[in-house]
């Protein structure tokens, strides 16, 4: 009888088969399968310190049976060992940070500790009201999810067809939030790390709803502190709404009298209301600049540019030219 | 090839993403991971011919077989079908998380087998899409990487190797072939905007100003902007109907497509609440033209394209809304693809399962 075991080739995971008789025929199946109709793995058999090894063109899956036939003979099922790994990814942030969010909240930053395994978001993130009731339909069920490029920071959408008013999702179901009531965003257990393992910890954020946000981002509206000459003390911006945070990391710099870029140390501030820009040199007595890419959104998905939906009867909503804006300050 | 600038290369897929052919058998194959998209001589052996009716059930088990998972670990991104072998393109993502793989297989139309299509040493060209440059983004993610990924950096002495990845990325979501240039629409984790980009082919240097914002109206009122979800070139690649997020249908003429500009679509239907676009296709139906929508709620939707050309822009926002279509009684289908003048390919889902269906058009 042919004994088959997991072992090693060179530095490759195989399946090392012992008393194989010579020039035998071995095909591979996952799921434990015998079924000569289903496609046999694909990989190659090599000689081995007088043993056959069947070395597979993909890896093994950890936690996976395959079934072995050897010359047209059901031999063995084998089921791969799944790897005992500690539980330690975790919900470390999750954006907007404020209490309060606008009725017509687009989105969710959710950021985990550990590069995340893909595919499993719209099972084990939602939206939960006050009664502990899931929110089913507020967020948007996409097959597409939108990770940063190491799998750790994740981007969920409330549905905007339900956000978008006008639109038929809008006037059957209305907003996906509710003004005045309580929600919780809960990422659960069940959501696996790269690894297969899954959270540490449940993680649950309550939030308040207001009013909507409407009207373009305006940045001659912000509260500029600004710092004094020939220090490192911090420029101070305020906003008059909460900013989407995702954009306020690549949408405003600072530019000196000599029209370079300041280096330095930014930080948004909590609830994404304020951001902060300590120099690594002390400021000059010259002229700067706040420049504000007008793709900045806030938390409405509203930009400098534009609303994100835009009443056409109304003016205020218009477009405004395209371009960067700026705000001027001058440390003394 | 070379007269498409491909040349001897390799197209290292991070993250499978959506596929779509070229002239002369050319493959374009999205990498979600890297916001690339390759076009690849996949040296098709299937001689021309007519295409008969192609189903195969279980495709999802089959190819898991074949690529050593179960049925649950893969997961197919798209597909696409040769246009003159009229074997069958799959996109597919192996395995979650640090296990995954991207995998471009082909399914043989006339026995059903599997094989891995070659995506090294082969002839290749890409174009990066993310929008350039990254001047203003200077934020990566740094960590450790497993294995040999990444770069080795010196640090007093001590060598360590670092992975850097961007924070913005762009996830191509549909992709399309007309006439010497590549449509592509995506969604971004970080604005939600309505790019559409128009990338010439062959690729040039040039990529810095390819997308263009598409706006739709709602029902005379409301103007707004939205990432496509899917979309179909139709009468010879001169009109594009697009598909939005936010389940607006919207039409728009292919020479009104021009980058660095805006423009305004004509809303023409609405799929209804709690759906989402998958996937287009266009066929002829006693020499008609239509369109075949599958999405998320209902039954494939046909609507013909001499209706979208006489619909006026909706301005009433009540259902049924738009231009007359049929509810087909066929759901679960995921993608669709020109088989054969007469079929269309549908992967459809049924349970845990998918299977590769085709649809006579004729009977649609």
């Amino acid at each position: 009888m042919t004994e088959v075991l997991w072992s090693r080739c060179g530095i490759e995971d195989c399946l090392r088969f012992r008393d194989l008789a010579p020039g035998s025929v071995v095909h591979v199946r996952p799921g434990g399968s015998f079924d000569p109709d289903l496609p046999p793995m694909a990989g190659r058999l090599l000689h081995d310190r007088n043993e056959v090894c069947f070395v597979p063109r993909f890896p093994f899956v950890d936690g996976t049976a395959y079934g072995v036939v050897v010359d047209g003979v059901a031999t063995t099922v084998i089921v791969r060992p799944r790897a005992n790994l500690p539980l330690t990814a975790e919900v470390v942030e999750v954006h907007p940070t404020g209490g309060t969010v606008p009725r017509n909240l687009l989105w969710f930053y959710v950021s985990f500790s550990a590069p995340m395994r893909e595919g499993c978001a719209a099972q084990h993130v939602g939206l939960f009201d006050g009664s502990g009731t899931e929110m089913i339909g507020a967020l948007l069920a996409t097959e597409h999810e939108l990770w940063d490029g190491h799998r750790r920071r994740l981007t969920v959408l409330l549905d905007p067809a339900r956000i978008k008013r006008g639109l038929v999702g809008h006037l059957k179901a209305n907003y996906p939030l509710r003004e005045g009531e309580a929600f919780t965003l809960v990422i659960d257990t069940g959501f696996h790390d790269a690894h297969g393992t899954p959270l540490r910890t449940r993680y649950e954020r309550r939030y308040e709803v207001g009013a909507d946000q409407g009207g373009r981002v305006d940045p001659n509206r912000w509260d500029l502190s600004v710092p004094p000459a020939h220090t490192h003390d911090p420029l101070d911006v305020g906003f008059d709404r909460a900013l989407d945070f995702g954009l306020l990391g690549r949408c405003l710099h600072v530019k000196g009298p000599d029209g370079g870029r300041v280096e330095g140390s930014p930080e948004v501030g909590h609830g994404e209301r304020s951001w902060r820009l300590r120099p690594a040199t002390p400021w000059a007595p010259g002229p700067y600049r706040l420049v504000v890419n007008p793709i900045l959104e806030d938390v409405a998905g509203n930009s400098v540019d534009r609303v994100f939906d835009r009443d056409l009867t109304r003016s205020d909503d218009d477009p405004r030219p395209a371009g960067a804006v700026a705000r001027t300050f001058q440390p003394r | 090839m070379s007269e498409y600038g491909l040349s001897v290369g390799s197209a290292e897929i991070g993250s499978a993403g959506p596929i779509a052919f070229g002239p002369d058998g050319i493959l374009f194959l999205a990498d979600n991971a890297a916001a690339k998209i390759f076009a690849v001589d996949v040296a098709d052996p299937g001689e021309k011919s007519e295409a008969e009716p192609f189903d195969l059930e279980n495709v999802d088990e089959r190819v898991g077989s074949f690529l050593g998972c179960e049925a649950d670990d893969v997961i197919i991104r798209d597909m696409a079908v040769h246009p003159s072998s009229h074997n069958v393109y799959l996109s597919v993502q192996r395995g979650h998380g640090d296990a995954g793989q991207s995998v471009l297989v082909r399914i043989d139309r006339i026995d059903g087998t599997v094989a891995q299509i070659a995506l090294s040493d082969v002839p290749v060209a890409v174009v990066t899409i993310a929008d350039a440059p990254a001047e203003d983004d200077e934020r990566l993610d740094i960590t450790l990487p497993q294995g040999d990924e990444g770069e080795e950096l010196e640090i007093r002495g001590h060598k360590i190797r670092i992975l850097r990845r961007p924070i913005r990325t762009s996830t191509v979501t549909d992709m399309a072939y007309v006439d010497g240039s590549l449509l592509v629409a995506g969604l971004s984790n970080e604005e939600f905007s309505s790019k559409l980009r128009r990338i010439p082919f062959p690729f040039t240097d040039d990529v810095a100003d390819n997308s263009l914002e598409i706006f739709h109206v709602s029902h005379g009122k409301w103007e707004t902007a939205a990432p496509i979800r899917t979309f179909v070139p139709y009468d010879g690649g001169r009109s594009i109907l697009a598909s939005y997020t936010c389940t607006p249908v919207v039409h728009f003429p292919l020479s009104d497509l021009t980058p660095g500009t805006k423009t305004v679509g004509r809303t023409v239907a609405e799929l209804g609440a709690m759906n989402q676009p998958l996937d287009m296709v266009s066929f002829f139906q006693g020499g008609e033209e239509h369109l075949l929508v599958a999405n998320s709620r209902h039954g494939l939707v046909k609507i013909s394209c001499r209706d979208i050309d006489a619909q006026e822009p909706l301005t009433e926002p009540q259902e049924p809304v738009g231009v007359p279509r049929e509810t087909e009684d066929l759901k679960g289908i995921t993608r669709l693809a020109n088989l054969s003048e007469g079929h269309v390919l549908a992967l459809q889902v049924d349970g845990d399962r998918r299977h590769l269906r085709t649809l006579k058009t004729a009977s649609l």
